[in-house]
């Protein structure tokens, strides 16, 4: 096996993701290593924002900037991951309409269009709004789903010859003298250990890469800082709501699909806490608490999960009690830095600015493999965004509406490569989101997908009101199917599934969710007979 | 409306005492919102598989008889052994007289299989479905489990994978014809009632039979899902009939075909004998006079109350909203009957799914006689009976339907007697 390679990239989150198809773009050999799925950490535990740079135009002018520049980009290559909702930044009475003058003025100076609208307009634009609001102010925020863009980009850069490897850990650097050479890793799926070799090794692994890091006996001081958020099961709003006010707690509820997403909360916690997210009844009640402020109906809508993730902020070099924090994007080099050839690391940022990220690193990169290539990822369409949605509905002329406009808002156009060619493929295997046998089976072939937990990321499977109620059992059938060593592990599969669905559910389980629980344990425990094998040390 | 006895919930708890009552020809209502856990059972009635430990029960009337003194708040404990079997030893007749036609012994348990091809421990099975007296011995060696083509609610691969690890050799057959084409028009029909209507017509059962006279001269039994006879109450003897070798029914995810069929039957059965059985009403309150339900109120009938002697809560547990959880209290919405529960929603359950979730055991309380309480007090006409009850496990034990029906019958006997 070859085993060499220009670069490999630690993380596959969308920072990872987009070092990989940037990489590949521009001719470099890239492996990208991950060692659960794709986008797992801080991608896929967020509000799916898409940012216009609003919210910090006023405290930071830099990072506002980056937004906007990439919210325009985004639109362009990564249309089907993307919903131009606009967003609304409201002014409640206790606010009061000071903050909105130094709002609008930063916004313009970042680059950000604003519109002032009277309460009344905002209302009619929005009718989930609070209706006590004072003002309000239209920007360009929007929403953006995270796994579908990771997904779309691991896509683009496999296409472009990248070699993608999930559930592979690394669990050593290999160094030679002052120089990093490689990687050891375990891979969790074959279980065995793997050695891959390469002239630059990036550490693109967010808050983990603080340990990825140490590995070379480098600190980069991290500060993990908790955001918890809630799903809510129905889409309340049609534009992103903010509250116009310096950014605090529980202040964004953002549209996205089916669903609505209020969050999120901030606490720092301690890092070997990491992996280990629970939500606090608090959590939540502030979230309910300031989420009602944006829009009193969520007091009445069913919340489906709760969740959370860490934000890698980076302390500054200069200041080791970790006080002066920036959000911004932290770009090291370490041979520069800690004299350590062969070992970048590329943090902090935010999921707006995953390609900004993705190319600062790759110019580091190409600068140190000398390779002369320019950035493209700004202009070329990611996968799926190639064509129009309008031509993709032409293509698809014929199939069911509903799962039709489903797929294609998954899949973009990739919507079209679904086998949906008779009533048994476009059988619904989950309902709640309209996922077809077609799309799972399409999925399973062409997604790297290896469990239930997986197929949700692709599809959207179990995703809805039941949060995989039958589905997870149906779409088991189906992994299940492809061989007798499959079916023993799809069925341990379904146990996985309903313990990570559990731990989202568990901290909002009252009212329709203890009902849907109840049900659940009937059906998986007492009609399917289903039992946790695992033991019982290996979760808290 | 006046009745002897009002029955709150139709599930069956519910049917089971309302059928007792009907019998001694008392005048009975049952006002039923329409769904319960009865839409997803496994075809077979459990009635005690397993300790609040974990250990395995053979015989449930000793692990009752040990639970009396080990959990008192169990309502087998509640009730007490002796009662518990005299009432465990009538319910086969009340299945069968209704027509339900079960086969066990609540002195022995045997075991069905799930959809999954596990085994579990179960008191009483239908008849047709799959049994087997210890876990794993099967009344087969080559077996062909046939499916319906695109129906995902049953699972051939998972069944297969537990039966080969007991030496059993296993081939999949799949089916499919125009009517079946039909449904699937609409993508999200291929569930098991409409497949099940598909097989009431009979050249469709010919079809199947054909298929399985095909595989026949490989395998010694077939293998199909619940599908047969949703409507009709001679279909899984006519398919039989066609075919020369055993066939068993293995249950499917819901909707359950030998649950709504059970349900159909004993709502007939109540019906038959003279009970009045309100479906899609709902009670929504009750007044109380001297410290008994002197009437209760339905959404349907608005201000015209049910009035009776005796008034049974059969509820049910969360799902069927008998028990509502708020973030910080549970709730029974009719009477506002006092209710048992953990105060701190962090103690409500786990975080591993297949714990044994505290929540599961909250419920109504009652005093020894099943009276249900409220603000302290027992109220002497009101009892609970079924899944509202507190202090069991009902899916770990494997316990649901023998409370169900065991308290169900202890209720109607005491109301029998009363008067």
């Amino acid at each position: 096996m070859n085993n060499t390679y220009d670069v490999i990239i630690i993380g596959g989150g969308a920072t990872g993701a987009g070092i990989a198809r940037d990489c590949s773009l521009r001719g470099i050999k890239a492996l990208l290593l991950e060692r659960s799925d794709i986008a797992t950490g801080a991608t896929g535990r967020n509000h799916g924002l898409l940012h216009s740079g609003a919210r910090y135009a006023v405290t930071d002018h830099e990072s506002a900037e980056e937004c906007i520049r990439e919210n325009m980009i985004l639109r362009k290559i990564a249309a089907h991951c993307v919903e131009e909702t606009d967003g609304l930044f409201i002014t409640l009475p206790e606010d009061g309409l000071d903050y909105q003058a130094i709002f609008v003025e930063s916004c313009n100076k970042a680059g950000i269009r604003t519109e002032i609208l009277d309460p009344d307009e905002a209302k009619r634009l929005e009718p989930s709004v609070n209706p006590d609001l004072i003002g309000a102010v239209r920007v360009p925020d929007g929403a953006v789903d995270p796994f579908r863009l990771t997904s779309s980009n691991i896509l683009d850069a496999k296409a472009h010859g990248a070699e993608v490897r999930t559930y592979t850990e690394v669990m050593e650097l290999i160094r030679e003298q002052n120089r990093i050479i490689g990687v050891q890793a375990y891979d969790h799926r074959a279980k065995e250990e793997r050695k891959f070799y390469a002239r630059v090794v990036v550490n693109a692994g967010g808050i983990w890469g603080h340990g990825i890091a140490a590995k070379a006996g480098i600190t980069v001081n991290m500060l993990p800082a908790k955001g918890a958020l809630l799903i809510f099961g129905h889409r309340v709003n049609k534009m992103v709501l903010n509250r116009c006010r310096k950014p605090a707690d529980a202040d964004i509820l953002v549209p996205g699909d089916t669903i609505s997403l209020i969050g999120t909360t901030s606490s720092k916690i301690p890092y070997d806490q990491i992996d280990n997210m629970i939500i606090t009844p608090e959590e939540v009640d502030i979230l309910l608490r300031e989420g009602e402020k944006l829009s009193p109906q969520l007091a009445y809508t069913r919340i489906l999960r709760a969740y959370a993730g860490v934000r890698p902020l980076v302390a500054s070099d200069d200041d080791p009690s970790g006080r002066t924090v920036s959000r911004g994007i932290v770009l090291l080099d370490h041979a520069q830095r800690d004299g350590m050839e062969g070992f970048i690391t590329i943090t902090g940022g935010k999921l707006m600015t995953y390609r900004l990220m993705a190319e600062w690193a790759t110019d580091l990169i190409c600068k140190k493999l000398g390779v002369n290539e320019v950035c493209r990822t700004a202009e070329i369409p990611l996968p799926g965004s190639v064509e129009s949605e309008k031509e993709v509905e032409r293509k698809m002329h014929g199939k069911p509406i509903a799962q039709k406009r489903s797929s294609i808002a998954r899949h973009g156009a990739l919507a079209t490569e679904i086998d949906s060619r008779d009533s048994i493929k476009n059988s619904l295997v989950c309902e709640c989101e309209e996922v077809s046998i077609g799309e799972v089976e399409y999925a399973m072939k062409n997604l790297s997908v290896n469990n239930l937990v997986d197929l949700r990321r692709r599809t959207r499977i179990g995703m809805g009101t039941c949060q995989g109620e039958l589905c997870a059992c149906r779409a088991a059938g189906l992994m299940g199917k492809r061989s007798p060593v499959c079916a023993k592990k799809a069925k341990e599969d379904i146990v996985s599934f309903l313990n990570e669905r559990w731990k989202g559910m568990a901290p909002i389980a009252w009212g329709d969710t203890l009902r849907e629980s109840e049900y659940t344990t009937w059906v998986y425990e007492s009609v399917c007979g289903l039992s946790d094998e695992t033991e019982k040390t290996s979760m808290p | 409306m006046k009745f002897d006895t009002v029955i709150i919930g139709g599930g069956l708890a519910g049917m089971a005492c309302g059928i007792r009552i009907a019998e001694a020809g008392r005048s009975c209502a049952i006002v039923s919102q329409g769904q319960s856990a009865i839409h997803f059972s496994s075809g077979s009635f459990d009635l005690l598989g397993r300790m609040p430990d974990g250990r395995e029960v053979t015989d449930p009337i000793a692990g009752i008889t040990e639970l009396e003194q080990t959990s008192q708040e169990h309502p087998y404990a509640v009730m007490g052994a002796e009662r518990c079997l005299k009432y465990a030893q009538r319910v086969p007749e009340l299945l069968r007289t209704s027509g339900i036609s079960v086969l066990g012994d609540c002195r022995k348990n045997h075991y069905r299989v799930t959809p999954m091809g596990r085994s579990k421990a179960t008191w009483l099975t239908i008849d047709g479905y799959l049994t087997e007296q210890e876990p794993g011995k099967l009344p087969f060696e080559k077996v062909c489990i046939v499916n319906v083509e695109g129906f995902l609610d049953f699972y051939p691969e998972f069944i297969a994978e537990e039966f080969r690890k007991y030496g059993v050799a296993c081939c999949f057959e799949t089916i499919n014809f125009p009517d079946l084409e039909h449904i699937r028009k609409n993508p999200s029909e291929m569930r098991s009632a409409n497949v099940a209507r598909v097989f009431d017509h009979e050249k469709n059962l010919d079809a199947l039979a054909d298929k399985i006279r095909k595989v026949v001269p490989e395998c010694d039994a077939v293998i199909v899902p619940a599908i047969i006879g949703i409507n009709r109450n001679d279909s899984l003897g006519l398919l039989k009939s066609k075919i020369d070798i055993p066939l068993y029914l293995l249950p499917t995810l819901p909707p359950s075909i030998p649950g709504i069929k059970a349900q159909q039957t004993l709502q007939q059965c109540f019906r038959a004998l003279g009970g009045e059985y309100f479906l899609g009403d709902t009670v929504r309150s009750a007044d109380l006079e001297n410290g008994r339900v002197k009437q209760v109120y339905t959404v349907n009938h608005g201000n015209i109350p049910f009035e009776a002697d005796h008034f049974v809560l059969a509820t049910g547990s969360f799902f069927s909203e008998g028990l509502v959880a708020t973030p910080d209290r549970i709730v029974e919405p009719v009477f506002g009957a006092d209710t048992v529960y953990a105060s701190s929603r962090t103690e409500w359950y786990t975080l591993r799914f297949f714990d044994k979730q505290n929540y599961q055991a909250f419920g109504v309380k009652t005093d020894s006689a099943l009276h249900v309480v409220k603000e302290g007090s027992s109220i002497d006409n009101l009892y609970c009976a079924g899944a509202g009850l507190v202090g069991f496990h009902p899916v770990q034990e494997g316990c649901g339907a023998g409370i169900s029906l065991l308290s169900a019958l202890y209720v109607a006997d005491q109301i029998l007697n009363s008067k």
